[in-house]
């Protein structure tokens, strides 16, 4: 479940992640009311098993079966944060019934690494690998430019991967890549998803890879999304000991 | 061209814009009010204008009211140091409809929401920090059982309880009068966690 916007005294349209027929938007009947069967089951970050009859314009949802409720990524507010910029980030990247096939474990599995605490890893990772599998993965072997391969003095442009130190000037508001966070790149880039448990990267390479993904996001998306004015408005309140951080 | 003579299109097309009104509600709405006696369709414009141009909002806890401060916040009775916060005016109503809570409100006038871009700076937080005295002994969280009001609880405990106040959530359960058997596994999971001693 991507996103619910409320329709009408008790109905809410649900935008979902499908399997088989990719992002679908449907209409969910009394799902807010209190003893309706689709409230819990249309909440976000659920993974679930639907019953949706095809319509005109929406489709309706009739029925739905919560396989995952993702409870853990409503109860953190980090989590939270980050597990909305994920769903907004296919929301607004996926055309509408256009399945691709690795979209759905990519996302459930983000999500679920989040859920185990992996966020912003999880997130860095998603974000390579969505653009990936759109079609705009970022080149990380060879020069933009002269297509040499690439061994040291790095360099990142947000027109779509790295750049070697005689080319910079072809590619305007470029930015310095560390070998660090390059091998971090390429890692999150190959390596099964599954396996990013087991890496534990230096914050700052995790930081540095932020600010080049907003870069080459933003290059890319049309229009800012909104769930990153909230991750940013985090970074000043430090969490209470109290929250299921890890 | 329109069906409809210039003022009682008009009419639908205001009506339209209410919240869970289409056009072929407004249109019987219309009709109906045109078939009204002109002094009840009077007395119902009379009673739209009379409410927006009376209520305002309560300078202190931000519900709807008449004059300022609102009666719950200047009734005497009420216990000023327990505050129950709450999304929307109509949640102080439903609130009030328990009869148990004796002390006073602060409504947000939202949630946090990311996935629609609303912040933490487009609610009444920084106006419920305020009113946080060295009296103040409680603040109740009522905040809607969802992602976004899970979501503003969290946000408000970490704003208040380094102040040194108590912080508390409404307790999640079944409602009343169900058949267990027909609860979603969310809500009889979260039952059970806040269980009680008999």
């Amino acid at each position: 479940m991507l996103r619910t916007r409320n329709l009408g005294e008790a109905d809410r349209i649900v935008t979902m992640y499908t399997k088989d027929k990719g992002k679908i938007n449907a209409t969910a009947r009394g799902a807010r009311r209190i003893r309706n069967r689709l409230l819990s089951p249309t909440q976000v970050f659920t993974h679930g098993r639907y019953l949706i009859f095809p319509g005109k314009g929406l489709h309706n949802l009739s029925q739905g079966e919560i396989i995952h409720s993702s409870q853990a990524l409503r109860e953190d507010l980090e989590k939270m944060a980050y597990a909305s910029y994920v769903t907004e980030l296919v929301d607004a990247l996926t055309p509408e019934e256009d399945p691709t096939d690795s979209i759905f474990p990519l996302l459930a599995g983000t999500l679920s690494l989040g859920e185990r605490g992996r966020f912003p890893l999880a997130v860095r990772a998603f974000e390579l690998r969505l653009m990936g599998e759109l079609g705009y993965a970022p080149e990380l072997y060879q020069c933009l430019h002269c297509r040499d391969n690439l061994q040291t003095q790095i360099f990142f442009s947000e027109q779509g991967g790295v750049v070697c130190p005689n080319c910079i000037g072809h590619f305007p508001g470029i930015r310095p890549l560390t070998n660090g966070t390059w091998e971090l790149m390429k890692r999150l880039q190959e390596w099964e998803l599954s396996r990013l448990s087991i890496l534990h990267p230096a914050p700052s390479n995790i930081e540095e890879m932020r600010v080049l993904m907003r870069k080459y996001l933003d290059f890319r998306l049309e229009y800012p999304l909104k769930s990153l004015d909230f991750l940013e408005t985090l970074q000043v309140i430090p969490p209470l000991g109290g929250e299921n951080n890890e | 061209m329109s069906r409809y003579p210039k003022p009682m299109a008009r009419l639908i097309e205001e009506l339209t814009r209410l919240p869970g009104i289409g056009p072929k509600t407004a249109q019987r709405l219309a009709f109906f009010l045109i078939n009204q006696s002109p002094a009840e369709v009077q007395a119902l414009a009379d009673s739209i204008v009379d409410a927006k141009k009376r209520t305002n909002y309560c300078s202190q806890c931000f519900h709807f009211t008449e004059e300022d401060p609102c009666p719950i916040c200047s009734d005497p009775k009420r216990n000023k140091n327990f505050i129950c916060v709450v999304e929307e005016p109509r949640d102080v109503i439903a609130m009030e409809r328990t009869k148990s809570f004796e002390g006073i409100y602060h409504v947000l006038h939202g949630a946090i929401s990311p996935l629609e871009g609303i912040g933490p700076n487009q609610l009444r937080i920084k106006e419920l920090v305020a009113r946080i005295g060295p009296d103040v002994q409680e603040v109740v969280l009522a905040t809607d059982p969802n992602v976004e009001g899970e979501a503003t609880a969290m946000y408000l405990a970490r704003l208040l309880k380094p102040i040194g106040v108590k912080v508390t959530r409404m307790a999640h359960g079944m409602p009343v009068g169900s058949d267990l058997e027909y609860v979603d596994e969310v809500t009889l999971a979260k039952a059970l966690e806040g269980r009680r001693e008999l």
